[in-house]
């Protein structure tokens, strides 16, 4: 800022050389100054205010130009329709893998009564029961006659009982809008939906809840409106597990089992594409809880899947290969003797057949050797045993993201004895979940990786903890594919899949102790293809029984191994796999060279 | 131009004060409380009590007031504002001290015949402290950071007293009424746009890191601001009121469904009817041109106040009369902004209609102090 100076030397030396009064000037210089300034301060305040008044202009447009928009937007009586649709869609959809709906909403009405205002009490009475059979007309009548202001008569009502409703013209009959969970494939992927019912009820809206399933787990997610209704998707396929459940259910029934499961997963992403659970339900229609007491298992709403702990059996063995290749115990070659019976203490292990007095390790896994296997747990010890089936999630719930997975937890052997750590090589005295066990066979089939199973859409493969080398891994799915090809779960052979797996067979447990001699679950694990495995897959039949060759069978060989075989038939289509032809084995031809 | 320049003989004295009171503000204060009777009137479904008539006392004990306040020179105010701004202060501190003796959030003081809100009474007294630091602070200085740093502090204060009541309306009008009149005051405007692009870069900061590793708050606190800024994603919750006030408003139309046939209101719809949400009722009723009117009358009260202001000569007046006609102003755009979405739901209430107490008084008070400055302006002299 230039500032003139208060006393200019020139003009007070002049002033002086004249004899005036220097200060006059000062007293002139600074009186200008100050007008200066207030005529300065006086702009910028009529500049600020002007401003202002614009600001206040602006606004005055703004609010008077919303006023008008408003007047003008909805012409007459909007309430209740307006009121009505913005209820609905409260809740996000669920889709599949392929966004095709599995759970959505749907408009309906419930029916109340305001029993001061109706006039013929009784007419009315009468002509509801004719149009909903299951309700009582006695109560109905002591309802509406008696001292109560408001009762609920239906919560859900269809468009035509409405109509019926409506059309017998009594002002103390009333609707509410509602919005319900409608579930359009029925009973597809019952289990894993789980249901919705309502919470809290008022007249113009109820809340949807969950109450199981991925419903119930992500029940914030689906509720929150901040989501803007993006619906959640599911790793789950529709077809695949339209064709899962179909094959399941027939084959339960051709091997005469009370109860089935199967479990499809992609073992690179974790990805659950089919989960089925027989018996099954509608959640449309949820059937009512068990009742304490009884055995949970007989429900349909039990979710054998997650909920269902079983000793699996010899399914295992490849895991106590897998554990002693990986530790350096033995080799896929290396030979072990399988003299039996193996005594220890009281308890003796035996096998199903004799198969010769000592046998290589693939052998011990293809036929099934429960004393090989045995051995080979007596060398890798309790607690290395113990670790490595932590790894494999063995030992917890699974993470499985519906709300049952949580109740399956493994059940472990109180004391983990060097006997224990011999059983549980085999399959007897550890019970876990079919889930463990898929989780398991696709850390050997996605070359020794654990992945969690979601049954949530991933956007690629999960890095997984590395529970065993590539190689180990490679060897183990070599045995799978042996066992197939040569061993035990002939029946699995699907020409073109190499499919790779293992059988289990494990005697039922008595609710009083000790095992039933004629009930076991049957459960064939298996990896395909097993060359370059994209899925593992586990079908678990629950007391299976049939009668081939004169003989009652119920091993998994003879039950859940074709099972699976027409499984896996079925869906490697559908989920884009191509048959590969092995190449002939070159026999037969002999080159000689001379 | 400093008061003593005052010629004492153009300023009248004693009654004569009445005729120079700024008449056409008067009335037009009057009609807006008469709006506000109506209404109360008419959302008590036709019936005196319970707004009404409480309502219709505390104006006329307000108008009182404004009258008294009107008639002591201007001078006088500007030598208490301090004393107020203290006063004011005290009473917040009060407030917040037996709060949390009290229920949680308590806004009261319980004065006998009226319970006062301190917040409210803030308002003016903040303006009128800041117009006087104004006055009393050479011009030059204006713009100083230290002589801008000070009122800031002022300003920030009891805005967050207010805040921690909690009372989110209020302590943004406090700021937004202060950061007026520093404007008014000519504090430079780089401070201003510091402010306001510092605003903007961290709630732009806060937005982008949404999704990212350096997520600056938690992802339910996003959930909670967008609920706040877009209600209608929550219409049965935070957005409800939105909801029904939009339908009222869509139903009135242009005319309005006629007085006392709102059902929006009427039907309790509508849980605040009587206070903050009181302009759907109008707007249901009179419609488009009811409340077009309102908002001209206000736009009125503005413009008669900034005309006063005009015509002080000096600082103090004018800043707390442009100060007032500022906090008036962003009462009910806030308010109507609110009511008709284009603003979040911020407690609000419409001045001189809305039902209230301290409002009320507050309000004809500090147009008591604009009509001080109108009777006290300088004149030319009559001699």
């Amino acid at each position: 800022m230039i500032r003139t100076p208060l006393r200019p030397l020139a003009r007070i030396l002049q002033a002086r050389a004249k004899g005036e009064n220097p200060d006059v000037i000062e007293r002139e210089n600074l009186r200008q100054r100050h007008e200066e300034m207030a005529v300065k301060s006086r702009q910028r305040a009529e500049g600020r205010l002007l401003v202002l008044g614009a600001f206040f202009l602006c606004a005055f447009f703004v609010i008077g130009g919303r006023m008008a928009m408003m007047a003008t937007s909805e012409p007459a009586e909007p309430a209740v329709y307006t009121a009505g649709s913005m209820i609905a869609n409260q809740r996000a959809d669920i889709t599949d893998r392929q966004g095709r709906i599995l759970a959505t909403n749907f408009e309906t009405h419930s029916l109340y009564a305001q029993p001061p205002q109706m006039i013929d009490p009784i007419m009315v009475a009468e002509k509801l029961v004719e149009i909903f059979p299951d309700l009582d007309k006695g109560r109905l009548l002591k309802d509406f006659t008696g001292k109560r202001k408001f009762v609920w008569i239906k919560k859900k009502i269809s468009p035509e009982q409405k109509q019926a409703v409506h059309d017998i013209g009594d002002p103390g009959l009333l609707f509410g809008p509602r919005e319900m969970r409608l579930y359009p494939n029925g009973r597809l992927a019952a289990h894993v939906l789980g249901g919705a019912g309502f919470g809290k009820e008022g007249v113009t809206a109820a809340e949807v809840i969950g109450v199981a399933g991925v419903e119930k787990q992500f029940d914030a997610y689906l509720r929150d409106p901040a989501n803007g209704g993006t619906p959640l998707q599911l790793s789950l396929d529709l077809t695949v597990q339209a064709a899962s459940e179909q094959v399941l259910y027939g084959g339960m029934k051709l091997m005469n089992a009370k109860g089935a499961t199967s479990i499809l997963m992609d073992v690179e992403t974790g990805e659950v594409i089919s989960v089925v659970s027989l018996p099954d339900f509608d959640p449309n229609n949820r059937p009512a809880p068990p009742v304490s007491g009884n055995d949970p298992s007989v429900s349909p709403l039990f979710n054998r899947a997650v909920q269902g702990v079983y000793e699996l059996g010899s399914t295992f063995k490849i895991f106590t290969a897998a554990q002693a290749m990986e530790l350096g115990i033995a080799g896929p070659n290396t030979v072990i003797d399988t003299r039996g019976p193996l005594r220890w203490g009281k308890f003796s292990i035996r096998d199903f057949r004799f198969y010769g007095n000592e046998m290589p390790v693939t052998k011990i896994i293809v036929k099934s050797s429960n004393i090989g296997t045995a051995r080979l747990a007596q060398q890798i010890g309790v607690e290395r045993q113990r670790a490595f089936l932590e790894e494999l999630g063995m030992l917890e719930a699974t993470p499985f993201e519906i709300v049952e997975a949580q109740g399956g937890k493994p059940l472990l052997p109180p004391n983990w004895s060097e006997l224990s750590a011999m059983t549980i090589s085999y399959g007897h005295g550890l019970s876990t979940t079919p889930m463990h066990l898929a989780a398991g066979y696709a850390a050997i089939a996605n070359g020794g990786r654990y992945v969690k199973p979601t049954v949530i859409k991933q956007s690629g493969p999960q890095a997984g903890v590395r529970v065993m080398s590539e190689e180990t891994a490679a060897a183990s799915r070599m045995m799978l594919r042996k066992v197939v090809s040569e061993g035990t779960a002939s029946f699995a052979e699907v020409p073109g899949y190499q499919v790779g797996g293992k059988t289990g067979t494990a005697d039922k447990p008595r609710p009083q102790g000790g095992y039933y001699e004629d009930k076991v679950i049957a459960t064939f694990a298996s990896i395909f293809p097993a060359n370059d495995p994209k899925y593992a897959l586990i079908v678990t039949l629950d007391e299976p029984e049939i009668s081939a060759h004169g003989e009652q069978r119920r091993t998994a060989g003879w039950t859940a191994a074709p099972v699976a075989a027409e499984m896996i038939q079925r869906v490697a289509p559908l989920l884009g796999l191509r048959p590969h032809v092995e190449p002939a084995q070159v026999t037969g031809i002999t080159l000689t060279s001379n | 131009m400093s008061y003593l320049e005052y010629q004492a003989k153009s300023t009248p004295t004693g009654l004569r004060k009445v005729l120079h009171l700024n008449w056409p503000l008067t009335l037009l204060l009057a009609t807006v409380a008469c709006v506000g009777f109506m209404m109360l009137y008419s959302v008590a479904g036709g019936s005196f009590s319970p707004w009404m008539e409480p309502q219709l006392k505390r104006f006329l004990l307000g108008f009182g007031v404004m009258l008294i306040i009107a008639m002591v020179p201007i001078w006088f105010w500007r030598n208490v504002s301090a004393v107020g701004y203290i006063g004011s202060v005290a009473l917040l501190l009060a407030v917040e001290f037996f709060g949390t003796v009290g229920m949680g959030a308590q806004r009261w003081i319980d004065l006998g015949f009226m319970r006062l809100q301190p917040s409210e009474l803030m308002k003016v007294t903040l303006v009128m402290l800041l117009a006087a630091y104004y006055d009393w602070l050479p011009a030059e200085r204006t713009s100083r950071p230290l002589w801008v740093i000070l009122p800031v502090l002022l300003i920030l204060f009891p805005t967050f007293l207010v805040l921690r009541q909690p009372d989110l309306g209020t302590s943004i009008l406090l700021l937004a009424a202060g950061g007026g009149v520093m404007f008014l005051a000519g504090v430079h405007w780089a401070y201003f746009a510091a402010v306001i692009s510092a605003a903007i870069g961290l709630v732009t900061a806060v937005f982008q890191s949404r999704g990212t590793d350096w997520q600056l708050i938690k992802d339910y606190q996003f959930r909670r601001i967008d609920t706040f800024i877009d209600p209608s994603q929550d219409p049965l919750g935070a957005g409800y009121h939105i909801t029904q006030s939009k339908i009222a408003l869509g139903s009135g139309g242009w005319n309005g469904r006629g007085f006392m046939q709102g059902t929006q209101s009427r039907l309790n719809f509508l849980p605040e009817k009587h206070t903050d949400f009181i302009f759907t009722t109008i707007a249901e009723e009179f419609g488009f041109i009811g409340g077009f009117t309102l908002l001209l009358i206000y736009m009125l009260i503005i413009i008669f106040c900034i005309s006063t202001a005009l015509a002080t000569k000096d600082r103090f007046s004018s800043l707390v009369v442009l100060g007032i006609a500022l906090s008036f102003f962003l009462y009910f755009a806030v308010n109507m902004s609110m009511v008709m979405g284009l603003a979040p739901v911020v407690g609000v209430p419409l001045p001189m209609v809305s039902y209230g107490g301290s409002v009320m008084l507050v309000l004809l008070a500090a147009f008591g102090i604009v009509q001080s400055a109108h009777i006290h302006r300088p004149r030319q002299a009559t001699r």
